[in-house]
């Protein structure tokens, strides 16, 4: 049957290829109509083809074409124009200045597409939108920029994992994160982390690179990417020469970051306070529960037992007494970080050959100690046209990140769990004059914890990772209106994680003398696409564009890790040093898809769109009867502004309705964070040994059963333009289905299972998108507002009446949004005791809740406490430019959710868990009978309040600055002088100020060491985003 | 058309042929790290694999890698340990207040029925084992499985003289293998008698099919002193003084001249079992885990120090025992050195016990089965340096097994249950002193009955 289809194929091409062609050369010259200078890189096109060249210095161009073709002249901000050759030899063309930006071709799946006739949905970004931000990876830079784009970063460390959710998370137990497309093929975009917290495989793209972002939202736009699309997906293209002169433009950019925010604890004389009154309200609770004889005895024993440890951590002096000691550690885990970034692309060519090559450094280090990032990047883009029906190309990057980690959020040596460290503990211990916790000295129980500042110097943690992503492709004009695509596509990741842990750090590692990992990751993930492209006009009404194809990937995941520990002396770091080797792995995983797509677009007298596509995608991660998927959509759209008895109007430029539906899919199964590729098999693994005797257990459950989780989408669109296209925009409304959802589902733990992957659950997403963009004011002061909103409504219907959930508060629950906080109300504190309440929210007989408190947490019901996902999401950039100044700035805003602070219970304890420095709030505690208060009373170690319950929730709104940028051009005059085309000075600025209300260093946030689909909004000591300032230079030549 | 053109055209043909020919078998892609269930039992060997496979699963930190003696003791041990820990999880046993979601009494169980159904597939597989292996590793499988639900039924069930054991609620028994998740997988507690009848069972049949000697493994004196601490736990003193006479008398094993050198500590090394242990979990740098000494052991020695000795606990010992010499001063906190190898074995039973369990028998009987009470609690005191008693009471003997079983096996938590001390002021029969049924298993499973008091 294969042998049959290629066969037939061929016999299809010769017949195509006997069309005979006849041609003639036309000259001419392009100019602006307003004021007649020529126009230099203007695409002329022979309409209906791929034919077509660009306009010299002088505005001039030659190309050769059929007699009667119509040549399409195109230019960016200026108005298309076409006009028949009608076998003359020389056609000159004026074009006029547009507004009218809307009919721009925007990249979709699997080629272009005129963006005035898409019926689907999607965000549309460019270069300029992007270009310098001083972030590290491409999601950061267009935060806040795309409607229904929700993206946060996990917290302030760089080149970490980022959350991107297109309309809502879809799904619970598989992956949420759209499919990332770069130049036509799927990338590695999975965490490849080797602690809990994750890292960020895009971060290796130098985003200066890239031409434009398009991000596809609904099921008309995605489904071409069939079981991949659930999560939208983003199509990012890569800059290409353009033919002239060429070009070289040169950027460098150095600034500063610091904290956004700082939070504060409690001082020296605050801290000692309350520890002792700790002592006290134990003393009392000890005594009542019998464990002493009289209250005095128990009083004794807790006055010298905590009076012991404020000596200790004291220094072991008494310095506590006289607050002569008063360390902000909160302040320590922070350092001014300075960066650089250099960027140099050289682009150009000719009516043959078309180049973009480009270089990059960027010199990033962190706020928080010990943490920076390198790239070094470079690419080249050749496009080169071989003859009439012939294109080949390639895109080719390759980099190298450097990143200097610290530990996740949940570990002693995060810098930012330095501020459990208590106040009356001196940076330099007297003792030693060296740094708290060092040897010689009490270093293993003093201070309270480990010192994360003895990992700045005794410990390195960096993941250095070298990527190629490259392709190649050739096009083949088969015919006018038929052309062939096939692109082959490799990207290659190489990652190397190196550790040491120096012996001064054994009270963080357990390990003395030293510990080291070192571990290699690669990831093979190879492409090809091939497709068929079908495009022509009939009749002059009846325009026809189908695509039609197939694809398959192949990924291949390779890794190693070993592990050492006691070394010579912190001199020796290579585990080859090590006394002990302790551990030793290797791993591999691999997947693959075979995919067959097509698509149709017909547009009908260019207002009555239709669209329809379906992909066929088999996958390897199922079983054979599940493999295949099929995923079909389609949808319609109407110019209404195209009809005659619209022409009239002329306040409403422009105006598009359209509609669809479709069917995409998700088979990226995650467990434990990690993508699970085996996910239907019952498997065993080898990895039991015991006393160094070989051994197996069981890992997994089978479920031959397992498929594709699926989405069904609908999307109702309008988008419209005033005033001459002044102001244009679009309203979506949306709402996403999805069935079948992959999730681990808790199976009883007697089984030897404590879950199972099912297809189980359903869940939705709906919600409105609006985006408006406005030219306020055109001319020498020019002003332009971009603004979009977004509100997604997400809720799961049935996963069969299961709780489910693993951490504090965040659990999935029918009829609530993923993740909702759902636990214990607080209720404050018993105002006789000091005891802390919780509302018991029992139902009565009766029917209602009964509000009355308890202080015996199990008493009280669990109720839902708020959602962790932001319901409502925006941005709203403004651009000025007024003779050579430009400034540009974007705010970003979410609303509607809560943040746990994950942490409370340790910070915000009313001295209750231990001696850990507490949050400045805490000094409000309960103390005597009649006090009013929300802080209970300090009992130590007896944790009163401080069990995970809405007492440690937040609202999580913010606005915030996100980007501001500034910039003045040198006059050109001035400039030419040197050869310049350009010159630009400018000021960056990233998070400059923020409005919130949220109490911890910073709203955007989500815990890395436990971050999914459902842990969601948990603040546990993460640090907060940087305040960039950057200050730099673009020159062009 | 230019010849150049047909080329491409033929060229993309070729093209095409090969990648529509690249087809559905390049969908069968097999897992490298793991192996299918269907390929995991087929030989003698795989299911002696199995077998030390569950040695690793019962040697997690949850389990008897050492959290399964260090929780109870957490529940029942205030008036010997002080816990300055910040896993709340733990603070919550500490505090007798464990909420319903405890994820240490969550992962316990979960774990604990892990290894219960890879020991049922070793069992379920018996037959394929070389004949003169099959005792050898039914029994190990057994001794193990009956190790497990003994610690389970006394975790999460009331105490076995606490009422009506024939119908106070113990845990699930589960005796075969899971293949599939179904309608059998929703399985409903079984009493507390049943549940020590299973215990007996597999108990006693491996003590018959083990041999004296096993290396590091299982052997049929680890199942006769095993069978001798149910026995105990039962009010069953004949039964209990005859097992441990079995293995006292065996002279297998010995005390250890002195007290410390049963809790060696050569450096952070395994060390094979000393003389006096008849079973212990195996740790080394590779495999097991020692979270005795992540708890106890100060980070000087690999450990967190979340839990303190009280200084009157240690002022229980005589003047002169030896035994106090495993207790030291940490800057100004008072440790005990048992568990200061992070890569030392957990003990899971040591002789001492059995000479303590006879003598507490014997002198509830009345009787003198294997040697006089009086005879054997000085075999104990004598090695701790003490002077030999002249007389001997239950009550000197329960004081001699709470010093020389300290923090080791979970003896506060269950000895006072037994002999129906209260803790504190919590009456020994009190809800609170007995784990919650998970609230994961409650959600995932409608037939699991919550204890009383969740």
């Amino acid at each position: 049957m294969k042998k049959h289809l290629s066969m037939s194929l061929l016999l299809v091409f010769t017949l195509i290829n006997s069309v005979l062609a006849q041609t003639q050369t036309v000259t001419g010259k392009v100019t602006a109509a307003s004021d007649g200078s020529a126009l230099p890189g203007v695409t002329v096109l022979e309409k209906g083809s791929t034919n077509g060249t660009t306009t010299g210095l002088n505005g001039e161009y030659q190309l050769t074409v059929s007699p009667n073709s119509v040549l399409v002249f195109r230019f960016i901000g200026m108005s298309t124009l076409e006009i028949p050759v009608n076998n003359r030899s020389t056609v000159n063309a004026q074009l006029e200045t547009d507004q009218k930006v809307l009919d721009e071709v925007v990249v979709v799946g699997y080629g272009t597409q005129s963006k005035q006739t898409i019926t689907g949905s999607t965000a549309s970004l460019s270069s300029k939108d992007i270009a310098e931000t001083p972030v590290t990876s491409v999601e950061q830079a267009i935060q806040g920029k795309a409607a229904g784009v929700f993206i946060q970063s996990n917290n302030g460390k760089l080149g970490q994992g980022i959350q991107v959710r297109v309309r809502g998370t879809s799904s619970l137990s598989a992956s949420s994160q759209p499919l990332y497309v770069v130049d036509g093929i799927p990338i590695t975009s999975e965490n490849l982390s080797g602690t809990s917290a994750g890292t960020n495989p895009l971060a290796d793209i130098n985003f200066n690179d890239v031409e434009s972002i398009e991000v596809l939202k609904d099921a008309s736009a995605a489904a071409i990417y069939g079981a991949r699309a659930s999560n939208g997906v983003v199509i990012i293209t890569t800059k290409k020469g353009k033919s002239g002169a060429s070009r070289v433009n040169f950027t460098a950019q150095w600034g500063t970051s610091e904290p956004s925010r700082h939070r504060d604890f409690m001082n020296a004389e605050q801290y000692v306070q309350t520890m002792q009154r700790a002592g006290q309200g134990a003393a009392v609770q000890d005594f009542a529960a019998g464990y002493f004889e009289t209250l005095e005895e128990a009083q004794d024993y807790y006055t010298s037992y905590v009076n012991g440890r404020l000596t200790r951590y004291s220094a072991g002096n008494e310095d506590w007494l006289t607050g002569a000691v008063n360390t902000n550690w909160e302040r320590e885990a922070f350092q001014s970080a300075s960066q650089a970034q250099y960027d140099l692309n050289f682009s150009g060519g000719n009516d043959k050959t078309t180049y973009y090559i480009s270089g990059q450094y960027l010199d990033q280090t962190g706020i928080i100690v010990g943490n920076a990032f390198k790239r070094y990047s470079g690419r080249i883009n050749l496009d080169n046209k071989v003859n009439n029906i012939l294109n080949i190309g390639m895109n080719l990057s390759f980099a190298n990140t450097q990143n200097d980690r610290v530990a996740n959020d949940n570990a002693f040596s995060t810098p930012i769990q330095i501020v459990a460290l208590s106040p009356i503990t001196p940076i330099i211990d007297p003792r030693t004059g060296l740094l708290s916790g060092s040897l010689p000295g009490e270093a293993s129980t003093y201070p309270v914890y480990y010192n994360p500042l003895l990992s700045v110097d005794n410990a390195s943690y960096q993941t250095n990772v070298y990527r190629t992503i490259g392709n190649i492709y050739g096009q083949l004009k088969l015919s006018e209106s038929l052309s062939f695509r096939s692109e082959f596509g490799l990207d290659q990741l190489n990652q190397n994680e190196n550790s040491y842990y120096g012996q001064l750090t054994f009270r963080n590692t357990g390990t003395q003398n030293g510990f080291s990992e070192d571990g290699y990751t690669q990831v093979l993930n190879y492409n090809t696409n091939n497709y068929f492209s079908y495009k022509n006009i009939f009749n002059d009404d009846h325009s026809l564009d189908v695509t039609a194809g197939m694809s398959y990937q192949y990924s291949k995941t390779n890794s190693n890790l070993v592990q050492g520990q006691q070394f010579p002396s912190d001199a020796y770091r290579q585990i080859s040093s090590a006394a002990l080797i302790s551990e030793g792995s290797s791993r591999e995983t691999q997947y693959s898809f075979l995919s067959y797509f097509g698509r149709a677009n017909y547009i009908f007298k260019n207002k009555y769109l239709l669209t329809a596509s379906a992909r066929v995608d088999g996958s390897s991660r199922f079983g054979s009867e599940n493999r295949y998927g099929f995923f079909p959509a389609g949808s319609v759209g109407w110019i209404i502004s195209e009809e005659d008895f619209f022409q009239d109007i002329n306040v409403l430029t422009n105006l598009k309705v359209r509609a669809s539906y479709g069917l995409t899919g998700n088979a990226d199964i995650l467990t434990d964070g990690q993508i699970n590729n085996f996910a239907s098999l019952g498997l065993f693994s080898g990895d039991a040994g015991y006393n160094g005797v070989a051994g197996q257990r069981i890992t997994q459950i089978a479920n031959p059963d397992l498929k594709w989780e699926s989405t069904a989408q609908l999307d109702f669109g309008v988008d419209f333009g005033f005033l001459n296209d002044r102001l244009t925009g679009s309203f979506d409304y949306y709402r996403k289905n999805t069935r079948d959802l992959l999730l681990n589902v808790n199976v009883p733990a007697t089984s030897g299972f404590a879950t199972q992957l099912q297809n189980l659950g359903k869940l939705y997403n709906q919600g409105y998108e609006l985006t408006l963009n406005s030219e306020n004011f055109i001319g020498e002061f020019r002003w332009s507002t971009s603004f979009n909103a977004a509100y997604n409504k997400n809720r799961v219907t049935d996963i069969q009446g299961q709780v489910l959930g693993t951490n504090d508060l965040n659990r999935v629950i029918e009829g609530q949004p993923i993740g909702v906080f759902f636990g214990k109300e607080y209720a404050g504190v018993d105002p006789a005791n000091g005891d802390a309440l919780y509302y018991l929210n029992t139902e009565n007989s009766d029917g209602t809740i009964n509000r009355a408190t308890t202080s015996d947490y199990n008493e009280a019901e669990n109720v839902i406490l708020g959602n962790p996902t932001p319901t409502f999401t925006g941005g709203l950039t403004n651009n000025f430019a007024y003779k050579g100044f430009d400034l540009s700035f974007t705010f970003q805003a979410v609303a509607g959710n809560k943040i746990y602070n994950g942490g409370g219970q340790y910070m915000s304890a009313n001295g209750s868990n231990g001696f850990d420095n507490q949050t400045a709030d805490q000094i409000n505690y309960w103390n005597q009978p009649g006090d009013i208060t929300d802080v209970p009373e300090p009992r130590l170690w007896y944790g009163n309040g401080t069990a995970a319950s809405s007492r440690y929730l937040s609202d999580g709104d913010y606005v915030r600055l996100k980007t501001f940028s500034f910039g003045y051009n040198l006059p050109k005059n001035l400039i030419s002088k040197f050869k310049m085309q350009k010159a630009r000075l400018f000021m960056n600025a990233y998070n400059l100020f923020m409005v919130t209300g949220y109490k911890g260093w910073d709203p955007e946030v989500n815990a890395d060491y436990q971050a999914s689909n459902i842990n969601l909004g948990v603040d546990f000591y993460s640090a907060p985003q940087p305040r960039t300032i950057t200050f730099g230079v673009n020159v062009g030549f | 058309m230019k010849l150049l053109n047909r080329i491409y055209i033929a060229l993309l043909g070729v093209g095409l042929t090969a990648t529509l020919n690249a087809c559905d078998e390049k969908l069968d892609l097999s897992p490298a790290n793991t192996i299918e269930q269907s390929e995991a039992l087929l030989t003698s060997q795989d299911v002696k694999s199995a077998l030390i496979g569950a040695y690793n699963r019962l040697g997690v930190s949850d389990l008897y890698g050492g959290r399964i003696f260090l929780e109870p003791d957490l529940l029942a041990g205030q008036s010997a340990i002080a816990w300055g820990g910040t896993y709340t999880g733990l603070t919550q046993i500490y505090s007798q207040s464990i909420p319903t979601n405890n994820t240490f009494v969550s992962n316990l169980w979960i774990s604990a029925y892990e290894a219960i159904n890879l020991l049922n597939n070793v069992l379920g597989s018996i037959d394929k084992v070389d004949t003169e292996d099959r005792d050898r590793v039914e029994g190990e499988a057994k001794f193990l499985r009956g190790l497990i639900y003994f610690d389970l039924v006394r975790l999460y069930g009331k105490a076995w003289n606490d009422g009506d054991p024939a119908t106070n609620l113990g845990v699930p028994l589960v005796l075969t293998p899971t293949s599939v998740i179904d309608e059998e997988s929703y399985v409903s507690r079984a009493t507390v008698v049943a549940v020590y009848q299973q215990v007996l069972a597999d108990l006693t049949d491996a003590k018959v099919k083990l041999p004296a000697s096993n290396s590091f493994y299982a052997n049929s004196y680890a199942a006769s002193a095993i069978l001798s601490r149910v026995y105990l736990q039962q009010g069953d003193y004949q039964n209990a003084a005859n097992e441990a006479t079995t293995v006292i008398n065996s002279e297998k094993y010995q005390l250890v001249d002195n007290f410390a050198d049963e809790f060696p500590y050569p450096g952070a090394v395994h060390v094979d079992n000393t003389l006096e242990d008849i079973f212990a979990f195996q740790v080394t740098p590779q495999q097991g885990s020692n979270s005795l000494n992540e708890f106890y052991a100060s980070s000087d020695n690999g450990g967190r120090g979340d839990i303190e000795i009280k200084s009157s606990f240690i002022a229980q010992y005589e003047e002169g025992d030896e035994r106090t010499s495993v207790y030291y001063d940490d800057a100004g906190s008072t440790r005990t050195s048992k568990f200061d190898n992070m890569y030392g074995n957990i003990k899971v039973i040591r002789l001492a016990e059995l000479y303590l369990t006879r003598a507490e028998s014997n002198l509830r009987l009345g009787t003198t089965i294997g040697d006089t009470p009086l005879n054997d609690i000085n075999k104990i005191r004598t090695r701790a340096n003490l002077s030999p008693a002249t007389t001997v009471t239950v009550q000197d003997v329960l004081k001699q097994r709470e010093l020389e079983l300290a923090f080791e096996v979970g003896s506060f938590f269950h000895d006072a249950k037994r002999t129906e001390q209260s803790i504190g002021t919590l009456p020994y029969s009190s809800p609170k002193l007995v784990f919650p049924i998970p609230q994961r298993e409650i959600y995932a499973n409608p037939n699991i009955q919550q204890n009383q008091g969740y």
